[in-house]
């Protein structure tokens, strides 16, 4: 009964805790400018829904349709995340993980406001606890984020050591090097060997 | 079948369960808004538990609204949808905030002025009978929770679809029939018993909310305005139930 609703909903919550992360970062006015009147829309692959992103001076505004925007994009989840490393763009769309309709430079004006949003937390905090409790706050914030960072660094890299050195479970990294070589090689043989095999073919046809 | 079939004879039509004379109906569903304009959000929110909000959200979804468009909010009345598309139509676009009520376009003027919006917003105070716009003028109009207060409703369709540009969509949204008996049951006893007495609670006008339920109950049903919206030329027409059809949203063209 509230199925056709739904979206709806989305985009309001969407919209409440985005423009005020917009409000909150003194230099995305500017940024926004450069994509003013500009619609974007994802499509999360699974999922019966496309979310439309508008960006305008005063925000960005979402809404749930299928009519034609700039740039349109169709994506599951794990595409989308990776889409952060524009690198990886060209590898995405050869697996057939992201498909793009539209103008691509609008894709990456979009990503890149999204990437480069900094909304100054203190700065808001300050207003409801003073300036000093703010800043102690927002340095707090700060440190707990890079002790988070390293402690998740440091687990990365001993498990990764754990399961290559110790266990032996995965190859290192050198190893898959020399394998992907040895791969390499062992193609590039395989088509010569073929195509001496085509150019034989004939002769042994003209002497039966 | 056409507003006058439904309504009966040429010289009367109805306001709410009354039948009363044709030209009386304007005063005094003037006097219905008048007296409600005041507390007519308070109200909104508490009568539907906020769910007017999801069904203005998906009228704007099916609008496929673009910045730079041209857009006529009738009856936009404290300007709920006017706020949304001037906020997606941006600098470059222009929203007509339209309402043949003077006190609810005050309070519209108000609000919308509150949240910021102001340079992309104009307001007129027009009669849907008969629109004071130049022929092909708007990409979008809309229509929410007030076309059944409009006295001569083919009239209203028919002037829409003049100033209406080619390509252009109208969309209503407004009161309908529930699709379901058990829903229409409880729809009824909230309408007649409930929504009276909170409209004597909070606004103090228990008459107002007694014509509106009435007035949702003599409104046409989803196939009777879609058809009326065809006879006014409009063309792919269709429309949407929303909870449980409580409210249905139409959508028609002109090409």
């Amino acid at each position: 009964m509230l199925k056709l609703l739904l979206p709806g909903l989305l985009c309001t919550v969407v919209e409440k805790v985005l423009n005020p992360l917009i409000g909150m970062d003194p230099d995305a006015q500017s940024r926004l400018s450069r994509l003013q009147g500009k619609q974007f829309a994802v499509r999360l692959r699974g999922i019966p829904l496309r979310l439309v992103f508008t960006a305008q001076q005063n925000g960005i505004w979402l809404n749930s349709h299928d009519e034609p925007v700039d740039c349109s994009i169709s994506a599951d989840l794990l595409a989308l995340q990776q889409l952060a490393d524009p690198s990886q763009l060209t590898r995405l769309i050869r697996e057939d993980k992201l498909q793009i309709d539209g103008d691509l430079q609008t894709l990456q004006q979009f990503s890149q406001f999204f990437q480069q949003l900094n909304p100054d937390w203190q700065e808001r905090l300050s207003v409801h606890l003073g300036d000093a409790a703010a800043h102690k706050v927002a340095g707090g914030i700060q440190l707990l984020q890079r002790r988070v960072r390293q402690y998740l660094q440091q687990t990365e890299q001993s498990c990764r050591e754990l399961a290559q050195d110790e266990l032996q479970l995965t190859p290192v990294s050198a190893e898959v090097q020399q394998f992907s070589k040895d791969v390499s090689a062992v193609a590039a043989r395989t088509e010569l060997l073929q195509r001496q095999l085509a150019g034989l073919l004939p002769q042994s046809q003209a002497f039966a | 079948m056409s507003e006058q079939q439904h309504s009966g004879n040429q010289d009367s039509t109805h306001f709410g369960f009354k039948t009363v004379a044709r030209d009386d109906k304007v005063s005094l569903v003037a006097n219905v808004f008048h007296s409600v304009a005041a507390k007519y959000d308070v109200m909104n929110d508490l009568m539907s538990l906020g769910i007017h909000r999801l069904w203005k959200r998906f009228t704007i979804d099916c609008s496929g609204v673009r910045p730079g468009q041209k857009v006529l909010d009738l009856a936009g009345g404290t300007g709920d949808l006017t706020a949304l598309f001037s906020r997606r139509v941006g600098p470059t676009g222009q929203v007509i905030l339209a309402d043949i009520n003077e006190s609810m376009l005050n309070v519209g003027k108000d609000k919308l002025r509150d949240l910021g919006l102001v340079n992309n917003i104009s307001y007129v105070q027009a009669n849907a009978e008969a629109l004071p716009f130049a022929d092909n003028s708007f990409d979008i109009i809309t229509i929410a929770f007030g076309l059944r207060n409009v006295t001569d409703k083919d009239a209203a369709l028919r002037s829409m679809f003049r100033v209406l540009k080619p390509g252009g969509r109208l969309l209503v949204l407004e009161f309908s029939k529930p699709t379901e008996t058990w829903l229409s049951k409880v729809y009824d006893l909230y309408s007649f018993k409930l929504l009276p007495a909170m409209g004597q609670l909070v606004a103090n006008d228990r008459e107002s909310y007694q014509y509106l339920a009435e007035s949702i109950r003599m409104h046409p049903d989803q196939d009777t305005l879609k058809q009326m919206m065809q006879q006014a030329g409009f063309a792919e027409t269709s429309y949407h139930n929303l909870t449980g059809g409580i409210v249905a949203l139409h959508r028609g063209y002109k090409f």
